[in-house]
């Protein structure tokens, strides 16, 4: 899965830069694409107005087409466009006025790698990864943090692509277990 | 509308943009806008020509642009969703903090009997009145320069925003019509009005800045 999250922010990000030119086919991809993330991620805050969710989505999309100079290429695209749904989301309680907490562990599941550059979870990251050896460890960081392919990353640790696939599979079934205590 | 439309819509009519800042024009009106309400309201100084020979009112006016600036560049990241606007909120803790240690060093090497009225000036009690009221001229330029901009904190922003009018409001009534001399006046009396005029500029932004 983290090599997924890594590639769909690539992909978003190439998107966003081909659309900060100009594109059409690119932005509209890109709004597709946004609508498909962001309508799961507000119905799931919305619970009981569901219906609102569509009016939020619409919103956020037009907010990332009216605000797309406000994104730095500097950043991931995921933590621009979530900082813009989550801000929608909080303007939305707030006119409805009642008081909401808009939980932020939940973006990680959308926003993906952006959360990985934070100081906390790159720590706890690297504590969970330090129970592996080295070399299996450096190759986990490659495929699953640092977004290289399998056959890449097997050729940067000296591994076959089949050992490589194999040592991956055990280290996330250790590492798994390692964290969640109900799997022992 | 279906959203499909709404996506066919969007995308039909996009253009190339650059990236956001706040309208650098707008910013020059502000400055022009201070100067033209201290004049006009307060007056200018009548030493003025030769009062900016000397380096004071430069030195004073150096203090209170990095104010401006440092908060120009705050309201900026502020306005870019998902950007760290820490970086430039440390800047400008260090630009008041740099004016508050020169003035206390000031203070220290100023004999005893001569602090207080090196402290207080002239005109400590009308100083942060006058910030705030040639402040209220600058404003409405500077919270237009910020419409492209996206601030996800409307309160944080309006206070990065005010802090920029009070910055620039400050040198220009530093400049054109203050006479104070002493840096621990300009870091305790310029400062205070600067930051009730980033007060008064959150108190708007959390309701301006909404988008």
């Amino acid at each position: 899965m983290g090599c997924c999250v890594v590639d769909k922010e690539a992909e978003l990000k190439r998107l966003m830069l081909r659309g900060l030119d100009g594109d059409p086919v690119a932005w509209r991809a890109l709004l597709t694409e946004m609508r498909g993330a962001l309508t799961p991620f507000f119905k799931r805050r919305l619970t009981g107005c569901e219906a609102d969710a569509e009016d939020l989505v619409q919103d956020c999309l037009i907010a990332i087409h009216a605000k797309r100079a406000t994104y730095d290429r500097s950043l991931p695209f995921t933590a621009w466009a979530y900082a813009i749904a989550r801000y929608k989301l909080i303007d939305h309680f707030r006119r409805q006025g009642r008081r909401h907490d808009v939980p932020l562990e939940e973006a990680s599941v959308l926003l993906a790698d952006h959360t990985v550059e934070d100081g906390v979870v790159r720590r706890d990251l690297k504590k969970v990864l330090s129970i592996l050896p080295l070399r299996q460890r450096r190759l986990i960081e490659d495929v699953r943090v640092g977004g290289f392919s399998l056959a890449e990353a097997a050729q940067r640790n000296g591994f076959t692509e089949g050992a490589a696939k194999v040592s991956v599979h055990r280290s996330m079934k250790t590492l798994v277990a390692s964290v969640n205590p109900n799997e022992d | 509308m279906k959203t499909e439309d709404l996506i066919d819509a969007l995308a039909a009519g996009i253009e190339p943009v650059r990236p956001a800042r706040l309208d650098p024009a707008l910013l020059a009106w502000a400055g022009g806008a201070a100067a033209v309400a201290v004049i006009l309201l307060l007056g200018a100084r009548s030493d003025l020509t030769q009062a900016l020979q000397a380096p004071t009112p430069w030195v004073k006016a150096i203090y209170t642009a990095a104010l401006a600036q440092t908060a120009i560049w705050l309201a900026t990241r502020l306005g870019r969703p998902g950007l760290d606007p820490r970086p430039a909120l440390f800047a400008l803790l260090a630009v008041v903090g740099i004016a508050v240690a020169w003035g206390g060093i000031e203070m220290v090497l100023t004999p005893p009997d001569q602090r207080m009225a090196g402290w207080l000036g002239q005109t400590w009690d009308i100083c942060g009145r006058n910030i705030v009221l040639v402040s209220a001229f600058a404003a409405p330029l500077v919270f237009l320069s910020a419409r492209r901009l996206a601030p996800t904190r409307p309160t944080t922003a309006g206070l990065a925003l005010g802090l920029a009018t009070g910055g620039i409001a400050a040198t220009a009534y530093g400049l054109l019509h203050c006479g104070e001399a002493t840096a621990a006046f300009v870091a305790t009396w310029y400062t205070l009005g600067v930051a009730a005029a980033g007060l008064i500029g959150a108190a708007v932004g959390r309701f301006a800045l909404r988008w």
